[in-house]
């Protein structure tokens, strides 16, 4: 890919009117051997300082191939950008040099992973990880990032900081790891933070912790916060937007209150519609009908036209463009009206 | 609650202690992981027990000596009045006709080189009397049809399937033998949220229809409360309480019930600023030297002398009407779960 490529960083200070980051109209595609896959179909959300946006969506929604791409971590080839811009500060990252963007990449993005297990890495003691960060990017004495290390083991309530800074990264628990990993991405305090599931593979009582920590991370640093999961639950707690992801594209964006209260989508209709209630014990739990569908040979139209209960002609045609409900509302879905009063068709 | 004929399996004081050993030549015990550590409950014909707790807290090792895949160190296991982990051979293996299983993972847990039909047909290549030689692909057919599969696509291989249809696959496999108890252990955590709420309808279809008793492990509490009659909360291998779904749910005793509870995050934001929330510190101590007395103590807000010197017992503590196993037992309604 032939682009020009500058080496001017985002501006720091003040933001004016550009949203801290913006991602417009974002397609990235997969050239295999079975033909291109199309993960993110024109993928547009915004974040700014310490508001979360939870992006929600099922394996193989594209939520976390926009987070790749963000970091600018995705692996091209196979990967490929056609079309979009990711602008941080209103730079547009996918044109900085590769220099450029590494002085962004985890000083001033920075991003937790789902598994810190495979993340960290197993030969290295937790403490060198983490001032692996300071030594690199700040230039840092060995000792003195080693400190740094300890300070931020202490800053994400690891006990005992002092005495496991020189623990492997299997001597932890797994909610412990969670916490290295927190506390190496938030080293060089980031000005946003992507979450890429990072309570999935913990119990429920660790999750809590995490995201208390998380939460209290965010109100000190006023980080802007993507948090990236498939739980509906984690996202009510603590999402101030919400983007609903299916087969690549955002079907439906708004604030968390109103989409809990009346989704104006059916497939966020059918999710919420889907969590066993108290009343219904002993009765069926609605399910949406069908499977997810196969990115190499996205249904035409609406992608989720086939699994739809609003399904009208022009459904299966003309691919639904993502309406504007209210200023910070839209819907994909030509029946957005229908879905939102609750009229079952 | 049902009467003791229906009943189909009785535990009692079960045990499973995972030695730790040390030295290469002549091994020596120097301790053991108490991973399952005196378990008791029964279960009834076509009901459903949930089992929630940590990882770590001994439901799936509990799972495996239900199925006798490992054997337990002392208590029993009484599947219609007969002891599964004491059985050998020929019995244990008729034994095991009647309790099957339900994996977790639907990727690992189905063999890639093997066909659909190969794969719930195996068991009957090991039960040959459930179904002679000649009927055999006709009744993988009829499972393949009861879990909502197209009988035509017997000879598929498993990464032909989505993750859902795969459990599917799981789930015939388990009903090939017609047990009468199946043990799920997660059979929906690995599924996208849209595909979990069709397995779970199946799983409760099948139970109707076949009068099936379930052991349903799962760490996702709202599933658990929307299937299970009964629950028990295990915590570093013992139940520290037990009881119906109302009574776990809306008027949970233990402390660690509670805050369990109060850690699951509620689908609706409304009011999400004043729910109250327990947020236990720490991890759970390790199984291979449990706290003395209450095993909870060293994370529970509520602990005091006694905790330490006496354990509690699994017993209907007073203003409870379940069992629990706290001395300071007291119903308290956290939140709604679901």
């Amino acid at each position: 890919m032939k682009k020009t490529s500058t080496n001017v960083l985002p501006a720091e200070g003040g933001l004016g009117d550009e949203p801290l980051l913006a991602v417009d109209d974002l397609h990235v595609e997969f050239h295999t051997r079975a033909g291109t896959v199309r993960a993110v179909n024109g993928v547009s959300y915004t974040v700014g300082p310490g508001e979360t946006l939870a992006v929600l969506g099922e394996s193989g929604s594209g939520k976390s191939v926009t987070a790749q791409a963000i970091m600018g971590i995705l692996d091209m080839p196979p990967a490929v950008i056609p079309k979009g811009q990711i602008r941080f500060r209103g730079t547009d990252l996918l044109k900085l040099s590769e220099e450029a963007r590494t002085q962004v990449r985890g000083q001033r993005i920075a991003m937790i992973f789902q598994d810190a297990l495979s993340a960290l890495n197993p030969v290295f003691t937790v403490g060198w990880q983490i001032s692996e960060m300071f030594r690199v990017h700040r230039g840092m004495s060995k000792s003195d990032a080693m400190k740094k290390a300890v300070e931020l083991m202490d800053r994400v309530r690891i006990p005992a900081a002092r005495q496991r800074v020189n623990d492997y990264p299997h001597q932890f628990s797994g909610g412990m790891r969670q916490r290295i990993m927190i506390a190496m991405s938030i080293a060089l305090d980031p000005e946003v933070l992507i979450a890429d599931e990072p309570t999935t593979a913990l119990d429920v009582t660790v999750q809590a912790q995490i995201m208390e920590l998380l939460a209290e991370l965010q109100r000190e640093s006023q980080m802007g916060l993507i948090l990236i999961t498939h739980d509906l639950g984690v996202v009510a707690d603590v999402a101030d937007k919400i983007a609903v992801m299916y087969a690549g594209r955002i079907v439906e964006q708004a604030p968390v209150y109103d989409i809990y209260k009346a989704p104006a989508h059916p497939y966020t209709k059918g999710l919420l519609d889907s969590i066993p209630r108290v009343d219904q014990k002993g009765q069926d739990l609605y399910a949406i009908k069908g499977l997810p569908p196969n990115l190499l040979d996205l249904p035409t139209g609406c992608s989720f036209h086939p699994r739809c209960p609003y399904r009208q002609d022009n459904c299966v045609t003309d691919v639904p463009p993502l309406y504007e409900i209210s200023g910070t509302r839209g819907s994909a879905c030509h029946y957005w009206r229908e879905v939102l009063d609750g009229d079952q068709q | 609650m049902a009467t003791s004929s229906e009943r189909i399996l009785e535990v009692r004081d079960l045990v499973k202690h995972f030695p730790l050993t040390q030295g290469i030549l002549f091994k020596k015990q120097i301790g053991a992981i108490k991973a399952v550590d005196g378990v008791s409950f029964d279960l009834n014909k076509g009901e459903t027990l949930g089992i929630v707790g940590e990882s770590g807290c001994g439901k799936s090792t509990l799972a495996k000596v239900l199925m006798a895949l490992e054997r337990p160190t002392s208590g029993s296991v009484k599947i219609n009045g007969r002891d599964i982990a004491k059985a050998r051979g020929g019995e244990l293996k008729r034994m095991r006709r009647n309790i099957q299983m339900v994996m977790q993972d639907p990727y690992t847990s189905l063999n890639p080189r093997m066909t659909v039909g190969d794969i719930i047909g195996e068991p009957y290549e090991i039960h040959t009397e459930v179904a002679p030689k000649g009927d055999r692909r006709k009744k993988v057919q009829e499972l393949l049809e009861v879990v909502g599969l197209n009988p035509d696509h017997i000879n598929r291989y498993p990464h032909q399937f989505s993750g859902g249809q795969r459990q599917r696959i799981g789930i015939a496999r388990g009903l090939a033998l017609q047990p009468e108890i199946i043990v799920c252990d997660e059979p929906v955590s690995a599924l996208d949220v849209s595909i979990q709420a069709q397995v779970i309808n199946l799983l409760e279809r099948l139970q109707n229809e076949f009068n099936l008793a379930y052991i349903f492990i799962a760490h996702d509490l709202s599933v658990v409360r929307h299937i299970s009659d009964r629950v028990g909360v295990m915590y570093l291998g013992k139940f520290v309480e037990l009881g119906k779904d109302t009574e776990i749910y809306d008027r949970p005793a233990h402390p660690y019930t509670q805050a369990l509870l109060s850690a699951v995050p509620v689908p609706d934001p409304e009011g999400r600023e004043q729910r109250e929330r327990i947020i236990l510190q720490g991890d759970p101590p390790s199984p291979a030297n449990p706290p003395s007395g209450c095993r909870f103590r060293t994370r529970c807000w509520k602990a005091q002398e006694i905790c330490a010197q006496e354990e509690p017992l699994l017993q209907i503590r007073p203003g409870t009407g379940h069992e629990s196993a706290c001395h300071f037992a007291e119903t308290h309604d956290v939140v709604h779960v679901g």
